[in-house]
């Protein structure tokens, strides 16, 4: 019996060792192609280490186009959306959970619909609306569109989470003595910051990886996000300059991942919670 | 109280900043400059637009331009948004094939009546076919010609003692035939065959049937009438059957060919896997010149012949906008951008041919290294076939052509269950178009 469940843990392990390689492998070519030179990367045999390491892909991205702007850009954007889809979502979806209304289910609804239309759809209409306020070309306008294109989903989880706590805990609180106010700051709060961790690392990776309305509505060079920047790499027919692209590609994705580092735990927990109890 | 102050706070700041950004915004703009939307992608293509520009700006100070990246995978997406909300580039790169679309679809402003007649006459009537309309309306002024060019190893055909073509002996198809078939063979005797007669990139193959259509005497759309139907004749059919038998009857033609891109087949030419890669963009050569390990020999073939060698071209351009407000200084701007000395400039960047005589006849582009001579000289075997002018063909290429070609390179149909689909389908998209009275 012992042997049969050694065995099969290690048939377990094994799987998810093959799957992980499966799924770092792309980044791992990537990475690897940022440090051969051209010639090797279009080598008749390619290798996956490289056999010489150069570093003139980074030289060239660093010095030939915007790179750190357009990182800047989308970090600004990225950042702002995310506070502002929180500082709605949080107290809408303890509003919804808390103070129960006949329109809560038709809100939710809608939140689902939301997200079915595709981007293409909406936005011809969001850049004319855009545009009679004057936030095409904008960082501002960007933004916006984020906070509206994230929130929902935002809304949903944490809908999910706050409904998974339990209201006893807020009335034990209040037979306490404790204020509104105190029973959101000191028995709320701490139970929805993994949700809330989640909910922001979700946001900002959307921003941060958001290519058509960026392509569309930023028109002047010098506010062009990263993922547009990126695009400019490639060209027609299947053609790309791969080098360049492969060590833009790892710049871009370092803050996602040091983002992901320090996050991770809140993010698969407030997102179980909200999926499972929701 | 204090954590109410730090909402408050919080919401201040987010607002001052929404309002920073709008009014930072608003300051920049006073003076709109010229937007110009460059498709360039390549470093040196990049840098001669930029200096192009630049040379503009310092010579026109009062109608300044200013240089906008665009990207080929999305500047239909972008651009198509851009007509329906106003909100337009001054001028934009694109190429013929779309322009002609947009123009029909009343998105472009008529250029003829800004064209020089310096211009006019130095560019090629080829290339200004692919942008004409039958009422003379111009959609776009034509810059590079994008045409079809064979590549082969000099090595591997030295090796079996084969004497490439030249202009005045080119190659047939059944010249090219023979020779894929000599050059397949299992070089280390493992019994896998480990180098090809030819390569060819077929992922996305509807431009290069097309565009090698008319070689064979075909073109795929015939106009009945004010409109375009799609027929497969036995024209059409035996080029697609001499690719079906490289692949599957001979077998000397690379069976990645089925699911690469010309680009992407250029590591295997590289490393001899392919002795030939044909029918490839005139640009491959510029990822050659680039990447290729230091031994590599290698050249460019004249175009193979069919009935003819007459090969369908289309050109890269540059266009403005109808609901641009300033179309007058976009042109003059364009008159600049593609003078023939930087016209020149351009093409050689971008490894294509000069759409504009006088450049033809510049030394770099009768420079054998490079494949320059061979490239320019045929441009006496280009044509413009009819679908350039078809409501609806860049829809039919996406949606008809490309997959059912997929198939059939890939095996799952045969040269006639192709032909049928395509005309089937074909009349289903086109006839949408019809509907619409899209006349050319």
């Amino acid at each position: 019996m012992k042997k049969t469940i050694s065995f099969s843990k290690i048939a377990i392990h094994g799987l998810i060792i093959v799957y992980i390689i499966f799924l770092l492998f792309p980044l791992l070519w990537v990475v690897a192609s940022s440090f051969k030179p051209t010639q090797e990367i279009y080598s008749g045999s390619p290798t996956i280490f490289p056999q010489q390491i150069s570093f003139d892909h980074y030289l060239s991205v660093i010095n030939g186009q915007q790179i750190f702007r357009s990182m800047w850009n989308s970090f600004v954007v990225g950042v702002v959306s995310t506070l502002i889809v929180v500082l709605i979502a949080v107290p809408s979806a303890y509003a919804m959970v808390r103070y129960q209304s006949k329109v809560n289910n038709a809100i939710l609804g809608w939140i689902l619909v939301s997200q079915i239309f595709p981007v293409i759809l909406v936005m011809i209409p969001l850049y004319v609306l855009l545009r009679y306020i004057g936030l095409t070309d904008s960082l501002t306008g960007l933004t916006l569109i984020y906070v509206v294109w994230s929130l929902p989903f935002v809304l949903w989880i944490m809908h999910g989470y706050v409904k998974s706590i339990p209201m006893e805990l807020e009335e034990a609180a209040v037979l306490d003595g404790a204020t509104r106010t105190q029973v959101i700051f000191k028995v709320l709060m701490p139970l929805l910051l993994p949700a809330i961790g989640a909910s922001a690392l979700f946001a900002f990776i959307s921003a941060w990886n958001e290519f058509f309305f960026a392509l569309v509505l930023m028109k002047s060079p010098a506010l062009a996000t990263l993922q547009v920047e990126l695009a400019r790499y490639t060209g027609m027919e299947g053609q790309a300059r791969t080098g360049p692209l492969a060590a833009a590609s790892v710049i871009a994705t370092l803050p996602s991942i040091v983002l992901f580092i320090f996050m991770r735990k809140w993010l698969t927990k407030g997102l179980v919670s909200g999926a499972l109890k929701g | 109280m204090m954590k109410r102050n730090i909402f408050i706070i919080s919401f201040l700041l987010i607002g001052s900043a929404l309002i920073y950004f709008t009014l930072r915004k608003n300051d920049d703009h006073k003076n709109p400059p010229l937007r110009f939307v460059s498709l360039a992608w390549q470093e040196g293509a990049i840098a001669t637009n930029r200096s192009i520009v630049n040379e503009w700006n310092a010579t026109h100070p009062n109608m300044q331009v200013e240089y906008i990246q665009g990207t080929w995978n999305s500047a239909h997406d972008y651009l198509v948004t851009t007509f329906e909300t106003g909100d337009v580039p001054d001028i934009f790169h694109y190429e013929s094939s779309v322009i002609i679309d947009y123009a029909m679809r009343g998105y472009l402003t008529d250029l003829s009546p800004y064209i020089s007649p310096e211009m006019k006459s130095d560019i090629l009537d080829v290339a200004w076919a692919t942008v004409t309309r039958p009422n003379g309306e111009v959609g776009g002024i034509p810059f590079l010609i994008e045409s079809l060019v064979v590549l082969y190893n000099k090595s591997l055909l030295e090796k079996e003692g084969i004497v490439p073509p030249t202009r005045e002996h080119p190659w047939t198809w059944d010249d090219l035939q023979a020779t894929a078939r000599k050059m397949t063979k299992d070089t280390n005797g493992d019994g896998v065959i480990d180098q090809y007669g030819v390569g060819f990139g077929l992922r996305n193959s509807a431009n290069i049937i097309m565009n090698t259509s008319i070689s064979f005497g075909g073109s795929f759309f015939k106009k009945e009438g004010n409109y375009y139907v799609v027929k497969v004749n036995n024209e059409e059919k035996k080029l697609l059957q001499t690719i079906v038998d490289m692949l599957y009857k001979d077998k000397s033609a690379s069976p990645a060919s089925i699911g690469e891109t010309g680009a992407g087949m250029i590591p295997g030419f590289f490393s001899g896997r392919y002795a030939m890669l044909v029918s490839i963009g005139s640009w491959g050569r510029q990822q050659i010149v680039e990447n290729a390990p230091k031994e590599f020999r290698w050249g460019v073939m004249p175009p193979i012949k069919a009935q003819t060698q007459m090969y369908g071209a289309s050109t890269q351009t540059l266009s403005v906008p109808k609901k641009s407000k300033r179309a007058k200084e976009a042109m003059m701007f364009i008159d600049f951008m593609l003078s023939s000395k930087n016209t020149a400039r351009l093409a050689l960047n971008d490894w294509m041919i000069p759409a504009r005589k006088s450049c033809l006849s510049m030394p770099e582009f009768q420079d054998t290294l490079g494949g320059w001579d061979i490239t320019c000289s045929a441009v006496s075997t280009l044509d413009v076939g009819p679908w350039l002018g078809a409501p609806g063909y860049v829809e039919w290429k996406s949606r008809v052509a490309n997959p059912v070609l997929q198939e059939l390179f890939a095996g799952r149909l045969s040269v006639d269950e192709a032909a049928y689909r395509i005309e089937h389908e074909s009349n289903i998209v086109l006839s949408r178009y019809k509907k619409h009275g899209e006349v050319w």
